[in-house]
């Protein structure tokens, strides 16, 4: 891109610099880093001497500017580095930070920002009121298009493999809308309960909250929504695309198989699940154990599925790929799981008495397994009474005996649990790994202790004991589980060895693919697992692909999840004949750092955490599930501890509320290349930071505010509706004004006059009076500097209107218990001793600062700054606007502390040597001649 | 009095939780934010950032006229929220 004038920044010094230039017939850029032109004077009350709206004369100025023939604006965009290219001309790099909403879409309606579910401070509002991550900067924004503040992706969102948007639906259940937090867990999966109770929450792992005072219990609010959801009964609300015409088979009725199956159905496809159990749901269904997840809520998850269409053909085995294909099926997705289990690999593992984990838990959850003296699980979970049959499948009973469950991860973990519930007389868990080492979460094998299993940790099997059936087994020392490199590679201490009793011996120690079928169609790896594209999980064969524990071994549930909805995703684009893309799968963005985050509170308050569900502390006798839901009261506070760390939750619901589709979250940062004939600063200036002067309590006392928030609450947009106390909404009876602020104050490395805080004081206190008939005002003054046109008047009309001068620095401010502010000040006037005063509202009349960072953006060009780190004027008195680098100049308050004409009056200069500066460049014989004659100030 | 009031990021993000227990202390009629501040437990500085903060979205209004302490009145506003 090409242009003759670089105007950063869009005050009304920069407004001024652009339309001049543009009216003279220059090709301007203005970039703006805020999501409007205007600057600070949009903001204001009124403008004075003339007491004229400052939005009436604003927003034609931001009109124009926006709309001019010969201007192109960049809101919400950052000039990062500007270059001399050639003699005279400048390469400009600028950030197009991304808005999230299509502008030429966006009607400005506002009804994102009314469906938002975060609230943050209105900086428009100078930090008095709320605004939402989805918001339009304020009423007279130009242009007024939405905008959504995303920080990035929130830890919690960028951990869930199964990329659910976890902060999302914590931020819909905070808002009060648990049916669109559950709707929000749909676009990933249709297994919220199931999640809600099994997953392992890798999100609260990585939850800032955690650095405070404990995670935000994540996964307790989804089963929550889930736990809302089932109780009405009705299905699942979610937009379903038209029917394809294409069908897809889904072997596996696991998490991946499932969540495959609900994402395709939901793109329109026909869809059909083959499993080979009795019943579908895979290690939901067969794996975990009632207590942890009843079979009820597994059912509810699948019920989502078969709600949209989906069939479910269960005891059926598919071992024939070509058949599916011929049979009309486009496409396959195996997602078979890990259900092979591992062997101990000693002698007597197959005598009578000893059996697999997963046959184990299987028998158990299917109901299969029972004793006298409890009942079946699924009776359990369904509520009905038991029915005190004993059944025996799978060749173990171990209602009344001593198990022994070797194995130290989660699988083991259930089943020695499992085992205790149905009626086993004592439980051994035997593990390779010490205690600390075990595979298994730390809190499983605490519970599981409580409940009075007994842990050999250290120790490996030598072999089951046994004639015709199992006796017990011989175990060894164990020295080290991993060797070196940390691969697995037990070492043992045959001379250190016990014996352990024991009718039943069930085996926890791995599982596998069981791929066997298919080996002879597609390629799997040395472990079993079927060989894919990582990237895409197609196979060899391209209309097959693959997901799950089938293709990565066994892993948590949301990794499944999270496999299963990529292979859905690279299926559909399969089908409909679009490139399979791995990045167009995670559009997230990179996540936000925690430090960051915290930040950007100057303190937090610690919140309690949940309590953990209690440990059990005896052994229980049926699988009734054993961590409570989280109760209604327990929402509120647990959601308020989220920290909105991305800012936009992801919760979507801005994307359901527009009705011009305009939401777009994909949207990234884009940079741009523009090469520049000259450039204009106009980055305005900085209020200066009240809490600097910690002695006036800015920050500390909620009565004490600045002069801008003073002039919102005056402006017809303003925070409150009318001019209120901070700290308890009341009408303030008396006001006090303290001049100079951060302006000639040493103390503050500030000694200049920032030159308008005087007459802005002024001007407010007018318009308090106007507003607030009753209300007494003060102003605390050093000196009342009214040079200008028509300022001393103004400065007497306040007077004669009961404006009360008190000359003298305040010295301190305290506060009562009222919230009423009590300041002690010289009082020259009446022989100069210290006095008080009480008031209802403190105003600060903050001064200007300087934006020195304007300096950061010429890498290898000396901008220089004044003593005071202003832009420098090479000759404020007679060549205004020139900078040290030629071709770059300066408007407005870049350079000093200017009121509204004096920017207007300097733009003026500026953008005329600017011109001049570009006919320079156009006529450069002519402009080389008038170098050499220029007459030197 | 305000010694110690938390971040204001802080109580802002508070506005979605408290809005239904607001919601509830207006069902029975107007209040003044003291009057809320008592009946929800929380200090004033607090509420009036919520009460604000609905009143912007549409979920409160004020009454017309400060009563003689020169507190105004909020009455809960009919809304349909978001489907």
């Amino acid at each position: 891109m090409r242009y003759d004038a670089l105007v950063i920044g869009s005050g009304i010094g920069g407004m001024e610099s652009a339309l001049k230039l543009a009216d003279m017939g220059y090709q301007v850029l203005v970039v703006e880093k805020e999501a409007s032109v205007g600057g600070k004077m949009i903001l204001l009350s009124k403008v004075f001497p003339t007491l004229d709206c400052a939005s009436c004369i604003s927003t034609p100025k931001m009109a124009a500017t926006v709309h001019h023939p010969n201007i192109t604006v960049l809101t919400h965009a950052e000039v990062t580095g500007i270059r001399r290219d050639g003699a005279d001309r400048f390469q400009a790099r600028i950030l197009a930070k991304p808005r999230f909403v299509d502008t030429a879409a966006c009607t400005g309606c506002r009804q994102c920002e009314m469906s938002c579910t975060v609230a943050v401070p209105d900086q428009f509002n100078a930090d008095m009121v709320a605004r939402r991550a989805a918001y339009i900067a304020f009423p007279q924004a130009v242009p007024k298009k939405a905008i959504i503040e995303r920080a990035g992706t929130s830890p919690c969102t960028g951990e869930c493999p199964a990329g659910i948007k976890a902060h999302g639906y914590v931020a819909l259940v905070r808002a009060g809308r648990p049916e669109q937090a559950f709707n929000l867990v749909l676009e990933a999966t249709p297994l919220v309960g199931s999640l809600g109770r099994a997953c392992y929450a890798p999100c609260e792992g990585t939850c800032t909250r955690g650095e405070l005072e404990g995670s935000v219990p994540i996964r307790r609010l989804k089963r929550f929504v889930a736990d809302a959801h089932y109780a009405t009964g009705q299905p699942p609300s979610v937009p379903v695309a038209e029917s394809t015409g294409r069908r897809v088979a889904v072997v596996g009725s696991g998490p991946a198989g499932l969540t495959a199956a609900w994402q395709l159905a939901l793109r329109g496809h026909q869809v059909k699940v083959f499993e080979s159990a009795p019943r579908p749901g895979g290690m939901l269904r067969l794996g975990i154990p009632a207590y942890r997840l009843p079979n009820a809520v597994v059912d509810d998850d699948i019920a989502n599925l078969t709600a949209l269409g989906v069939e479910i053909a269960t005891n059926t085995r598919i071992d024939n790929l070509a058949a599916l294909r011929a049979g009309g099926f486009d496409a396959v997705l195996l997602a078979a799981g890990t259900h092979a289990p591992g062997r101990l690999r000693v002698p007597g593992e197959d005598l009578p008495g000893a059996v697999s984990a997963l046959a184990f838990l299987r028998s158990a959850k299917l109901g299969r397994a029972t004793t006298a003296a409890v009942a079946a699980p699924a009776d359990v979970v369904a509520g009905t009474a038991p029915d005190g049959q004993t059944t025996m499948t799978d060749g173990v009973d171990v209602c009344g005996q001593r198990v022994a469950v070797i194995g130290g991860g989660n699988v083991a973990i259930d089943t020695a649990r499992t085992a205790l519930r149905l009626g086993a007389a004592e439980v051994h868990l035997v593990s390779l790994e010490s205690r600390e080492q075990m595979p298994a979460h730390d809190w499983e094998v605490t519970e599981a202790l409580a409940e009075g299993i007994v842990a050999h940790p250290g120790w490996g099997v030598r072999r089951c004991r046994g004639a015709e059936r199992v006796t017990g087994v011989a175990l060894r020392r164990c020295t080290a589980v991993l060797d070196a490199t940390g691969r697995f590679a037990p070492q043992f201490d045959d001379t250190d060895t016990i014996d352990l009793p024991c009718e039943v011996v069930i085996a926890a120690v791995g599982m596998a693919a069981d791929t066997a079928d298919f080996a002879a169609s597609l390629p799997t790896n040395r472990n079993g697992t079927i060989a894919v594209d990582p990237g895409t999980l197609q196979t060899r064969l391209g209309y097959v692909f693959a997901a799950g524990d089938v293709v990565t071994g066994p892993s948590m549930i949301t990794e499944a999840v999270g496999q299963g909805r990529r292979a859905a995703f690279m299926i559909d684009r399969w089908l409909s004949g679009h490139e399979l893309d791995p990045v167009a799968f995670d559009d997230r963005l990179p996540v936000v750092d925690r430090q960051a985050v915290l930040s950007r509170q100057a303190d937090h308050s610690r919140r309690g955490p949940l309590p953990p569900p209690a440990v059990p502390g005896h052994a229980p006798d049926d699988f009734a599930e054993l961590e409570p839901p989280i109760a209604p009261q327990e929402v509120r506070s647990a959601t308020a501890r989220c920290l909105d760390c991305g800012v936009c939750s992801e919760c979507h619901e801005c994307v359901s509320a527009c009705p011009a589709d305009a939401i777009d979250l994909g949207m990234r940062a884009e940079e741009i290349d523009a090469e520049i004939g000259t450039v204009v600063l106009s980055t305005g200036f900085r209020l200066f930071a009240a809490d600097a002067k910690p002695q006036y309590g800015y920050g500390r006392f909620a009565n004490v505010i600045t002069g801008m928030q003073m002039d919102r609450l005056l402006a017809p947009t303003r925070p409150y509706h009318t001019v209120l106390r901070p700290s308890d909404g009341k009408v303030p009876d008396r006001i006090a004004y303290v001049l100079c602020t951060g302006s000639r104050d040493q103390t503050v490395g500030n000694p200049l006059c920032s030159k308008i805080c005087c007459m802005y004081s002024i001007k407010q206190n007018q318009l308090i009076m106007g507003t607030l008939p009753l209300a007494d005002v003060a102003v605390h003054y050093i000196d009342v500097r009214t040079v200008g046109k028509g300022y001393d008047e103004f400065f007497e009309q306040a007077k004669g209107m009961g404006a009360e001068f008190v000359k003298g620095r305040v010295a301190h401010i305290d506060e009562t218990d009222e919230g009423n502010l009590v300041l002690t000040y010289e009082d020259i006037d009446h022989g100069g001793g210290l006095a008080t005063a009480e008031y209802d509202l403190v105003v600060l009349a903050v001064g200007v600062q300087p934006n020195p960072e304007v300096a950061a953006l010429f890498g290898g060009l000396d901008l220089g700054l004044d003593e005071h780190y202003y832009v420098e004027e090479v000759n404020e008195d007679l060549d205004p606007g020139r900078t040290t680098i030629p071709g770059v100049y300066v408007a407005g308050a870049a350079s000093g502390a200017r009121d509204i004409p004096e920017s207007i009056l300097h733009a003026g200069a500026a953008v005329t040597q600017a011109a001049a500066h570009l006919e320079r460049q156009r006529q450069p014989q002519r402009s080389a001649q008038q170098e050499r004659t220029r007459v030197p100030a | 009095m305000s010694a110690t009031t938390r971040d204001v990021r802080e109580i802002i993000r508070d506005e979605q939780v408290m809005r239904a227990p607001i919601l509830a202390a207006l069902a029975d009629g107007p209040l003044t934010i003291p009057d809320l501040a008592t009946a929800i437990g929380h200090p004033t500085r607090e509420v009036v950032f919520w009460v604000m903060g609905m009143r912007k979205y549409g979920h409160l209004t004020e009454l017309k006229g400060a009563d003689d302490e020169g507190y105004f009145r909020y009455q809960a506003v009919e809304r349909r929220e978001p489907a």
